[in-house]
This record gives C-alpha cells, sequence and structure tokens, in this order.
C-alpha cells in the first residue's frame, strides 16, 4: 500500500492517508461498540414467534420491560431502564409519573418465550394501575 | 548509482487504494453484521379502560378466552387446536367469525385472556398471534390461579 514519502532533511510530514486508516478504524470500533452499548431493547432476550405481527412503526414513548427467564434458578428477572427487579411493584410511581408527563406512553414487553406467563401478566396489571392501557408484546417474525 | 534526490516537499497526492481498502473492510463488517440482525415485531392491545359517560353505555361481546398450564386453549370453555398447534387454525377461525359477526351487529368484542401462571409465554403469544389475525385488540390480561 502506497503511503507518502518523507521530507528529504528527515523532518516528518504529515502523512494523511494513515491518518484515515487510524480514523476509520476508531470509526468501525465506536459503531461496533454502539451496537451494543447501553439500550433500552436487551438482546439477550429470546422473544416468542408471531407470524401475523404488525410491523413495529416507532419507538416513541415507550416504556420497556425485558423478562429474562433463567431456566436453572426458575426465576425471571424484569429489566426496566437498565434496572433489574425481581419485584415490579415499586415500579408503580414510577409508571404514574411518566403517563402523567406523556399521556401518550404506552408499555412494551420484551420476554423470553418460556417465562411464566404470570411474570408478563405482574407488568400488565401494573400498567393498568398506573393508567397505561397501550401494551404491546415484542415479537419475531420468523 | 545516483540516487533520487526528494524535495523537502513531495507532493504526496491523493491515495485511492488505501481508501478503497478501508471501504471493503467497513463493507464487510456491515455484511457480517447484517445477518445477526432481528426484525422485530409488535402485538398491540388496548386494555378496556373505565369509562364515565352520561349515554348508554355500547353493547359489548366478550369472550373468554383461557390458556391452562399445558398450553391448551379453550374459547369459552371448548378447546381449540391441539398443544403442539402453534398456529391454532381452528381458533382462528372462530375468532375471525366472532369479529365479523360483532362488525355486522355494530357490537364490539372483547376478549378476557385466562392464562395459568405457569403457563409458558409464548402460548399467550400464539392466542395473541390469533387475535391479531382476526383484528381483536381489545384484551384484558388474568392470571387464574384456579385453573
Amino acid at each position: 500500500m502506497a503511503g507518502g514519502g518523507g521530507g528529504g532533511d528527515g523532518e516528518p510530514e504529515f502523512q494523511i492517508a494513515p491518518m484515515i486508516d487510524v480514523l476509520l478504524v476508531l470509526l468501525i470500533f465506536f459503531m461496533s461498540i454502539a451496537t451494543t452499548a447501553v439500550s433500552r431493547y436487551d438482546p439477550t432476550v429470546n422473544l416468542p414467534v408471531a407470524p401475523d405481527a404488525n410491523k413495529k412503526e416507532d419507538s416513541e414513548n415507550e416504556l420497556v420491560f425485558n423478562v429474562h427467564w433463567n431456566p436453572k434458578d426458575l426465576v425471571a428477572v424484569t429489566t426496566f431502564e437498565e434496572t433489574q427487579y425481581l419485584e415490579i411493584a415499586p415500579l408503580l410511581p414510577i409508571l404514574s409519573a411518566r403517563k402523567k408527563a406523556l399521556p401518550d406512553s404506552r408499555i412494551l414487553i420484551r420476554s423470553d418465550g418460556e417465562t411464566p406467563v404470570s411474570y408478563v401478566n405482574d407488568i400488565v396489571e401494573l400498567a393498568a394501575r398506573a393508567g397505561l392501557d397501550d401494551i404491546t408484546f415484542a415479537t419475531l417474525a420468523r | 548509482m545516483k540516487l533520487p534526490v526528494q524535495s523537502s516537499n513531495p507532493d504526496v497526492g491523493f491515495q485511492i487504494a488505501p481508501m478503497i481498502d478501508v471501504v471493503f473492510v467497513i463493507l464487510v463488517f456491515f455484511m457480517a453484521l447484517a445477518a445477526q440482525i432481528k426484525i422485530e415485531q409488535i402485538l398491540q392491545t388496548k386494555l378496556p379502560g373505565i369509562s364515565v359517560s352520561s349515554t348508554a353505555t355500547e353493547f359489548v361481546d366478550e369472550q373468554i378466552l383461557q390458556i391452562d398450564d399445558y398450553g391448551e386453549v379453550t374459547l369459552n370453555d371448548e378447546a381449540y387446536d391441539s398443544v403442539d398447534s402453534r398456529d391454532l387454525p381452528m381458533l382462528t377461525g372462530t375468532l375471525v367469525r366472532l369479529k365479523g359477526s360483532s362488525d355486522a351487529s355494530n357490537s364490539k368484542v372483547v376478549v378476557t385472556l385466562i392464562s395459568h401462571p405457569d403457563s409458558p409465554y409464548y402460548r399467550t403469544i400464539d392466542v395473541l398471534n390469533a387475535l391479531a389475525v382476526a383484528g381483536i385488540t381489545n384484551v384484558t390480561f388474568t392470571a387464574d390461579t384456579e385453573l
């Protein structure tokens, strides 16, 4: 790979090509980090399949609950805004405040398919008590 | 051998080959990443709310869907499809007909989904998928410990 030549008197010249290479490597690095960055959507959740589900249009005003089932301990951990909860009752005032601040808020439940439905029902009940009636369930097409 | 004398300010010029190399690296990166991307879809439901109105309340057509701990689905105490059936064709057909008849009579279909607490979540999604095919979005969720 050809690069720029140096000065005849030993003084280093500004090499633009390696600079661009380094910048692009850094760009790729941060792009790959960003895909697994702190995110509302837990990528380890194995969503169930629903072939006739609707395409997701937007993510505005979403309150995302990720439910990760642990088959060894037979317990599900619910994650909301990067905080894990074994009991979600303390989230009621938070959800109520969000509903009051943003009336268009809606709940998005992302749960492992093998999770006992009681954990999901708890989230739905909590949402109902907070006044949130728009519930969506995340699925995969196939 | 006479060595070429380099000038103090050589004209480097624009190097296209390294640029193309880097572009190909980025292209391969995104090609590998694209294979792992999972596109999510959603099943939307609306919880029946409490309406305060001085006018007459509209008539609703309530249906009871139950899921036991084995994953068997019953509609108004009548079993539909086998436990292994993920598509639930019989239930879907019945729900489509129910929705059609409710629309014809200008009434709203409300489904109460009663699940055994230990029933798997994916079974609920199978039922919600069937409801989505029928166009029914007013769903109430209940966990029944008596099943």
